[in-house]
C-alpha cells in the first residue's frame, strides 16, 4: 500500500456506483453515504479540505468490510476501494479519533494481544523446536471455537507433521482496521521475531485476514516473515494427496454447502483447494452457493464488523445464508465467516473440522 | 462536518420549519435508525448523476442539502411521514439510488430526502399470472437476480441496472436496452401502490387491462416524485428465455441501416436489442471488427422461443442484405454484452476537466436520420464541444430513440457552457418535432423545455399537481411543474 491514490479515489467518487449491487454494506445499510462511491466521495471531499473530520464521517468511511465485492464489477482494475478507504482512515485522520464501537476492543488488543480480552491458556503442548510447521493461533477461533484449533493440531499429529504453536499476539489486522498503526506495527514486529526464532519451515494459518496481514502488510510494515505462509486448505490437501491423511466417509453428513470467504476467494484466489479437499472425503456431496467462488458474497464478518457493527453484520450474514443451498452442514474456512454464519442459524463447520471428522474417526 | 461546504442552487423554504424539533417526531414514526441529521447522510443524498452535480462536486460544492434523511420501511410509514411533512410545510424528495441523470433527486428546498432503499423486498411472485410485486427500493440487479433464480426475467436492463432501483425506473419512465422485445417500464407496470402528499394510499388493481376510466396509479409512472411516493410495484415478467441469437450487420450509411430496422420491426419482428451506432461510435466501440471499418454497425440480439427467434433472424438477414448490409457475426454482440456497463471513461474525462453528458430523445421514422444530423450539428457548433456521437438505442414500429454522447472542454465557465450545450440540443430536437427525452426523464434540468414539449398539456399536469399537492411539498422544482429560482441563472 503506497499512499492514497487520489486520482483513482476521485474516479470512484465520480462513478455512479456501478458496483453497488455487489456491496453487502450498501445492501444491508441502505444508506447512500456508505455505498461504494458514497464513501469515496466523502473521502475525496475530506482529503481536499472541503469537509471536517467528525465521528459521523469516520463511521461512514469505516463502513467497509474489505470484501472486494466491488472489484468484481469495477471498470478500474487498479482500484481497490477498500484499500483507499483504509488509507484515508489510517493516514488522514486526526490522532486519537477512533470509532467509538472499536474502543473497548482496541483496549483489549493493547492489554492482552487479542481484541477479545484475556487469552485462554495456550493449547495442548507448544510442540517441538525447529518443526515443519509453525501454527498461528488466530484470536477469533481462540475466543469463539478453540476446538477447531485443537483439531488442526490433531490432524498435524495424525499426518506425522512436526509443529509448534505461536499464540501470543494478534496478527495486527484489527489494529490496522481501527487505525492504530503503531500498535499494528508492534504486533507485527513481535510475531515476526517469534516466527523467526521458531526455526519452522512454514507458517500455517486458518484465518484469511491473518494470511493477508502476514503476506501483504508485514513486508510494508518492515516485519516481513522469514518463512512462507500457507493456508490450511492448501496444506491439508497436500497431505491428503501425499497419502499422509486418509479421509474416510462421514456418517450423518452426506451433503455440504461451501461458503467461500472473500479474502481466500478474491485476494488469495484459493477456491479450488477447499473443494478438492472436501471432494476427497468419500461419498460427500458438495453443493454450491449462488454466487460462489470468486463471486462469493461476504458473510458480514469482514473488518471486524461483528464487533463494531453487530446488527448490520448479522443482517449481512442472514442475506448470505439465503444464498446457500440446503445441505446437512455449511462449511467455510474462515473464523469470522464461521462465527457469523453460525450466529445466523444452521450448523457451520470449519473446513479443518470437517476434515477432522473424516480423518480422526 | 459541512461547515465549509458551498451550496449552489439551494432555495429557501418559507416559513422555515424547525427541523431540530421535528426530527424527534419523524423518529417516532420510523424509529431512531430511520432518521439522520448527520453530515455524511445529508451530503450523500444531495445529488444524483446529473453532470452539473458532478461538476459542482469537483469544486467541493453541493447543489442543495436535505435537512434530514428519512428511511421508511413500509407504505404506512411513508404515509405517516408525508402527513407530518405536509402539516409542517416540509419538502420531501424521494431518493432511490441516485443514478438519475437530470438532478431529479436534488432536494432543492432542503427538507427530507426520503431514501427508499430499505423498502427492498419482493412481496409476491405470481407464477400463474406472470407478475411480481416488489417494493420500490429494490436494486435493479438484485431484482433481475431474484427473477432469474426462480426461472424468470424482468426484461429490463438499463445501463444503470446495477445502480438504480425499480422505483426509480418507474418514477423516471425508464427504458432498458432489451426494450424492443420487452417494452419500456411503462409497458411492464401492471399496477402501483402510491402514497399521496396528504398520506392517503392508493392501490391500482393487478388486472391485465381495464376500461374503468383513466388509471390513476399509472399517473405515477414518470412522475419523478412530484405527485407522491411509489411504495409497491407490480410488473410483468417473462419465462427465462430458452435461447438467444446474436448477429450484427454493417452498412454504408445510417439511412440504409435505419431502413432495414424499420422494415424489420414493422413486419412484426421483436429483437430484444437493436442498436445502431454512427461512424464515430462504431469506430470507438468496435475497433476490432474489420467489417465495420468506415461503416456503421447494427447490433441485434434475439431471445425467447427458439423457433420464433430463428424466423426473426432470417428476416433480419434478408432485410439487411436488401439494404446493402454485410453480416459481421456474433462477436460485436458478445463484445457489447461484455462492455455494456463500463462507464469508467466518463470518470476519467470529468477528472481531466471535461464536461460529459448524454442526451436521449425520440422521434418517428420519418425524422430519425435528419434528427441525428441536426442535433449533432447544433451541438458541435457550441464552442468547446469536442465530441458529439450517437447511436439509436431503442426502436418501435412508429419510430426510434436517439442517444447522443457529448464531451466538451470549454475554455470558460462550465455552467455557462453546459447551459448553451443543452440549449442547442433541445432547440434543434424540438424544431424537428422530437421528444426532448426518451428515458432519462426531466428532473430539474429538462424542466426548462417542458412547456415547449407539452404546450397546454403542461398546464393540465400542473393542475393535477396542484390538486394532489397544494402545498407543493413533493420534490419541488422538478418536471417543469414549479418555479426554479437559481437554475440555470
Ligand atoms: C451510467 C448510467 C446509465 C443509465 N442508463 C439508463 C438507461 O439505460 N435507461 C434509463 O432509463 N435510464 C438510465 N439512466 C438514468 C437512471 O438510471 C434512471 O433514471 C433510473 O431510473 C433512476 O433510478 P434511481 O433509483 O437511481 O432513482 P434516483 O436517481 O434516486 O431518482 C430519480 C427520480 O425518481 C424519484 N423517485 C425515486 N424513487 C421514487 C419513489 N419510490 N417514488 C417516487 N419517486 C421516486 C426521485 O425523486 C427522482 O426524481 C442511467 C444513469 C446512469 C448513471
Ligand atoms: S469501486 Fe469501481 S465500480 Fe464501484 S463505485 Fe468505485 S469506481 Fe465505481
Ligand atoms: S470492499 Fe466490500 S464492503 Fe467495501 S466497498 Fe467494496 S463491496 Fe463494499
Amino acid at each position: 500500500m503506497a499512499g492514497i491514490n487520489r486520482e483513482l479515489l476521485l474516479d470512484c467518487a465520480i462513478c455512479p456506483n456501478m458496483c453497488r449491487c455487489e456491496c453487502p454494506v450498501d445492501r444491508e445499510f441502505g444508506r447512500e453515504a456508505v455505498s461504494p462511491s458514497g464513501k469515496a466521495r466523502l473521502a475525496h471531499l475530506l482529503l481536499e479540505g472541503h469537509l471536517d473530520w467528525d465521528g459521523d464521517l469516520l463511521e461512514a468511511i469505516s463502513s467497509c468490510l474489505g470484501c472486494r465485492g466491488c472489484r468484481l464489477l469495477c471498470p478500474f482494475p487498479e482500484l481497490d476501494l477498500c484499500e483507499e478507504l483504509l488509507l484515508a482512515r489510517t493516514e488522514a485522520r486526526p490522532a486519537g479519533m477512533i470509532l467509538p464501537a472499536a474502543v473497548p476492543y482496541l483496549n483489549n488488543l493493547k492489554k492482552f494481544g487479542s481484541p477479545y480480552g484475556a487469552r485462554p491458556a495456550a493449547l495442548a503442548s507448544p510442540g517441538s523446536q525447529n518443526p515443519e510447521v509453525l501454527y498461528f493461533i488466530n484470536c477469533t477461533s481462540q475466543a469463539n471455537h478453540p476446538r477447531s484449533q485443537q483439531i488442526i493440531l490433531e490432524l498435524l499429529e495424525a499426518a506425522g507433521v512436526s509443529y509448534r504453536v505461536l499464540d501470543q499476539y494478534c496478527c495486527g489486522y484489527p489494529a490496522q482496521i481501527w487505525g492504530d498503526m503503531e500498535l499494528a506495527r508492534q504486533l507485527a514486529a513481535e510475531n515476526s521475531a517469534r516466527a523467526a526464532q521458531s526455526g519452522a519451515q512454514l507458517l500455517l494459518t486458518d484465518c484469511p485476514e491473518c494470511w493477508h496481514t502476514f503476506t501483504a502488510r508485514y513486508p510494508e510494515w518492515g516485519s516481513e516473515l522469514s518463512l512462507p505462509v500457507v493456508d490450511t486448505a492448501t496444506f491439508f490437501l497436500g497431505l491428503v494427496r501425499q497419502g499422509r491423511l486418509e479421509p474416510g466417509p462421514l456418517g450423518e453428513i452426506g451433503t455440504v454447502a461451501y461458503h467461500d470467504p472473500c479474502i481466500w476467494a478474491r485476494v488469495a484466489e484459493i477456491c479450488a483447494a477447499p473443494r478438492e479437499l472436501m471432494q476427497s472425503i468419500p461419498g460427500l456431496e458438495l453443493r454450491e452457493a449462488q454466487p460462489a467462488g470468486r463471486e462469493t458474497r461476504c458473510c458480514g464478518g469482514g473488518a471486524m464488523f461483528q464487533l463494531t457493527f453487530p446488527e448490520q453484520s448479522a443482517g449481512i450474514a442472514r442475506r448470505r445464508l439465503e444464498e446457500m443451498p440446503p445441505a446437512a452442514a455449511l462449511v467455510t474456512s474462515c473464523p469470522f465467516c464461521r462465527e457469523n454464519l453460525q450466529a445466523g442459524g444452521g450448523k457451520v463447520l470449519d473446513l479443518a473440522e470437517l476434515l477432522g471428522l473424516a480423518v480422526l474417526r | 462536518m459541512l461547515e465549509h461546504l458551498g451550496r449552489t442552487i439551494q432555495e429557501e423554504r418559507l416559513p422555515a420549519p424547525d427541523y431540530g424539533a421535528l426530527a424527534e417526531k419523524f423518529r417516532s414514526i420510523v424509529g431512531s435508525e430511520g432518521v439522520s441529521a448527520g453530515g455524511a447522510d445529508r451530503l450523500a443524498t444531495c445529488r444524483d448523476y446529473w453532470p452539473m452535480g458532478t461538476l459542482w462536486f469537483l469544486e467541493g460544492k453541493a447543489p442543495a442539502l436535505p435537512d434530514l434523511v428519512v428511511w421508511p420501511r413500509s407504505s404506512s410509514e411513508v404515509a405517516a411521514v408525508l402527513k407530518l411533512a405536509a402539516e409542517n410545510n416540509i419538502p420531501v424528495t424521494p431518493y432511490g439510488e441516485g443514478s438519475g441523470a437530470l438532478g431529479g433527486a436534488v432536494p432543492l428546498q432542503g427538507g427530507i430526502a426520503l431514501d427508499m432503499k430499505r423498502m427492498n423486498r419482493v412481496l409476491k411472485l405470481d407464477r400463474d399470472n406472470l407478475m411480481v410485486t416488489v417494493e420500490p427500493g429494490l436494486n435493479g440487479s438484485r431484482y433481475e437476480e431474484y427473477l432469474n433464480r426462480h426461472g424468470y426475467t424482468g426484461g429490463h436492463f438499463p445501463q444503470s441496472l446495477r445502480c438504480s432501483t425499480v422505483g426509480g425506473w418507474v418514477a423516471c419512465r425508464a427504458a432498458g436496452t432489451f426494450s424492443t422485445r420487452y417494452g419500456k417500464i411503462e409497458d411492464m407496470v401492471v399496477s402501483l401502490e402510491a402514497v399521496l402528499p396528504d398520506g392517503k394510499v392508493i392501490r391500482g388493481r393487478k388486472l391485465p387491462r381495464t376500461s374503468t376510466g383513466p388509471r390513476v396509479d399509472h399517473l405515477f409512472i414518470g412522475s419523478e416524485g412530484t405527485l407522491g411516493v411509489i411504495t409497491a410495484i407490480t410488473l410483468r415478467i417473462w419465462p427465462y428465455p430458452e435461447k438467444r441469437i446474436y448477429c450484427s450487420y454493417t452498412f454504408e450509411t445510417i439511412e440504409r441501416a435505419l431502413e432495414a430496422i424499420r422494415r424489420l420491426v414493422q413486419a412484426g419482428a421483436r429483437p430484444a436489442v437493436v442498436r445502431l451506432y454512427d461512424p464515430a461510435e462504431t469506430a470507438h466501440h468496435f475497433p476490432d471488427c474489420e467489417a465495420a471499418a468506415g461503416r456503421v454497425i447494427l447490433v441485434l440480439l434475439f431471445e425467447g422461443d427458439a423457433g420464433i427467434i430463428a424466423a426473426e433472424e432470417q428476416l433480419a438477414a434478408k432485410l439487411a442484405r436488401e439494404e446493402g448490409g454485410l453480416a459481421a457475426g456474433p462477436e460485436p454482440v458478445e463484445h457489447w454484452l461484455e462492455t455494456r456497463f463500463n462507464v469508467g471513461l466518463a470518470s476519467k474525462l470529468f477528472r481531466q476537466g471535461a464536461v460529459v453528458d448524454t442526451i436521449e430523445v425520440s422521434t418517428n421514422w420519418t425524422n430519425a436520420a435528419p434528427l441525428y444530423h441536426a442535433m449533432q450539428k447544433a451541438i458541435l457548433a457550441v464552442e468547446g464541444t469536442a465530441l458529439a456521437s450517437g447511436h439509436y438505442s431503442h426502436v418501435y414500429p412508429e419510430g426510434a430513440a436517439l442517444y447522443l454522447t457529448l464531451v466538451g472542454f470549454p475554455a470558460g465557465d462550465k455552467r455557462e457552457y453546459y447551459r448553451r450545450l443543452w440549449g442547442a440540443a433541445m432547440e434543434s430536437c424540438l424544431s424537428l418535432g422530437g421528444a426532448i427525452s426518451h428515458h432519462h426523464g426531466v428532473g430539474l434540468h429538462r424542466g426548462l423545455w417542458m412547456a415547449q414539449e407539452h404546450g397546454k398539456a403542461l398546464e393540465a399536469l400542473r393542475m393535477i399537481k396542484e390538486a394532489l399537492d397544494p402545498q407543493g411539498i413533493m420534490n419541488p422544482g422538478k418536471l417543469g411543474l414549479g418555479e426554479v429560482k437559481k437554475w440555470p441563472e
